[in-house]
């Protein structure tokens, strides 16, 4: 099983475990568990926290109409539900879901010679959801964000002054961290990036970008 | 409660190479969820539906976000979950409150964004991972994990046990338990990180 080197906090795998975290935030700690084993034996313990404060609750009482309603309604069909994500093999099925295939069907948007976007909708208007690829070598310039931002490595690897990241890697920055990461050589990277707030490049010869950089929240 | 003895017991198996060691699961939930998984035995789920369903309520109501007639329909909807879900139920890698506590979870999600005609394709379900993961340790870790939390949270602080509470059962996040309890969040974090110690979450890979 792949093994992550850099995973989220507990805070993130214990709001995740409570169904606090917004949806693109959950969908890309859920797409890191199919990464990670390590992270996948804290979630369980974290959900076990649920099960058991569930047991300690102060019983409030269940009608018996509400148990007829259930018990005429067992026989009803099933509604469809697709297949789980399984283990790590190659994209999480959460991805491929969203994304409706692989990475050949999407839409990539040219930022640079070596950056494009695809941005990808996941209902939540408060976060951009995007994949980003960075042709093998290249640079993305450097750039800090205005919020928080989530990455997660899908394919390939990328480096930045703080370390290197391979698939499955989950790293967090928040507003105003600097980085200028670099894709790792004969692979091109792509990577999950959720954002609240878009980010702005920082050197003079790449801030005329920055007004094309709206955040693209769906 | 489930009457059936020794068929629905959940005891030391053999994996190939690998034994369980002592100890079977004394969890009559897990056994009588086994039990309506396979048989489809009504007078089971109705046994089973009087122990949880008071409790759904109660997580339903947790934090007034819900009106009873929310709440009701929230039970329902869980406890016809746990109808056609108890087949895939394994006592093996999940305690049976932890498997409810995930279907209740996920069910109140939705609804919560149903009554706020948030648009998603995405249901809590989708976004919410099984475990997987095959190998004995990990599964024998996870079922003695449930035991252990349940073991330990007796003996959590009123301060922290508050904020589990806030976060688990009120589905708020950690900033908005700060908010309500009138903490810096520094604090509601500090709080779950002891909490967290002392539940032995994070037991390093042996």
């Amino acid at each position: 099983m792949a093994m992550a080197n850099h995973h989220p906090s507990n805070d993130f795998l214990m709001e995740y475990a409570a169904g606090t975290l917004p949806v693109a935030q959950a969908a890309c700690i859920s797409a890191h568990l199919n990464y990670c084993d390590r992270c996948r034996r804290v979630y369980d313990q974290m959900q076990n926290i649920g099960g058991v404060m569930l047991e300690r609750l102060d019983p409030v009482p269940v009608s018996e109409a509400v148990l007829d309603a259930v018990l005429g309604r067992l026989d009803e069909p099933e509604p469809l539900h697709h297949p789980q994500a399984k283990a790590a093999v190659e994209l999480p099925a959460l991805l491929r879901r969203i994304i409706n295939g692989d990475f050949s069907q999407l839409v990539w948007k040219r930022i640079t010679k070596s950056l494009s976007i695809s941005y990808l909708s996941t209902g939540d208007s408060d976060y951009e959801f995007a994949l980003y690829r960075i042709a093998a070598g290249g640079r993305i310039p450097e750039h800090q964000h205005a919020g928080t931002e989530m990455t997660l490595v899908l394919e390939g690897g990328f480096s930045d002054s703080n370390g290197h990241y391979h698939a499955g890697d989950f790293i967090y920055r928040v507003a105003d961290e600097k980085h200028a990461p670099v894709a790792l050589d004969g692979e091109d990277c792509i990577c999950l990036a959720v954002l609240d707030a878009p980010l702005r490049f920082t050197g003079w010869n790449y801030r005329w970008l920055n007004p094309f950089l709206q955040l693209r929240a769906s | 409660m489930v009457e059936e003895k020794g068929e629905n017991e959940v005891g030391a198996q053999r994996t190939s190479g690998w034994s369980a060691p002592t100890g079977r699961r004394t969890d009559e939930w897990s056994e009588c969820l086994v039990h309506i998984g396979k048989s489809h035995d009504r007078a089971a789920f109705t046994r089973f539906f009087r122990h949880f369903a008071p409790l759904i309520k109660a997580f339903a109501l947790a934090g007034s976000s819900l009106s009873a007639s929310h709440a009701d329909e929230l039970v329902q909807e869980v406890m016809l979950k746990v109808w056609q879900k108890a087949d895939g139920f394994n006592p093996e890698k999940a305690a049976a409150s932890t498997w409810i506590y995930t279907i209740a979870r996920n069910c109140r999600t939705d609804m919560f964004r149903r009554l706020q005609k948030f648009d998603t394709q995405l249901a809590a379900e989708d976004l919410s991972i099984e475990v997987e993961g095959e190998e004995p340790f990990a599964v024998l870790h996870n079922r003695r994990g449930s035991d252990r939390v349940r073991n330990l949270m007796g003996q959590l602080p009123p301060d922290q046990a508050q904020i589990l509470a806030k976060v688990y059962m009120e589905g708020k996040s950690h900033s908005e338990a700060a908010a309500e309890l009138d903490l810096p969040l520094g604090t509601v974090k500090s709080r779950v990180r002891l909490a967290i110690q002392k539940l032995q979450v994070q037991m390093d890979r042996q």
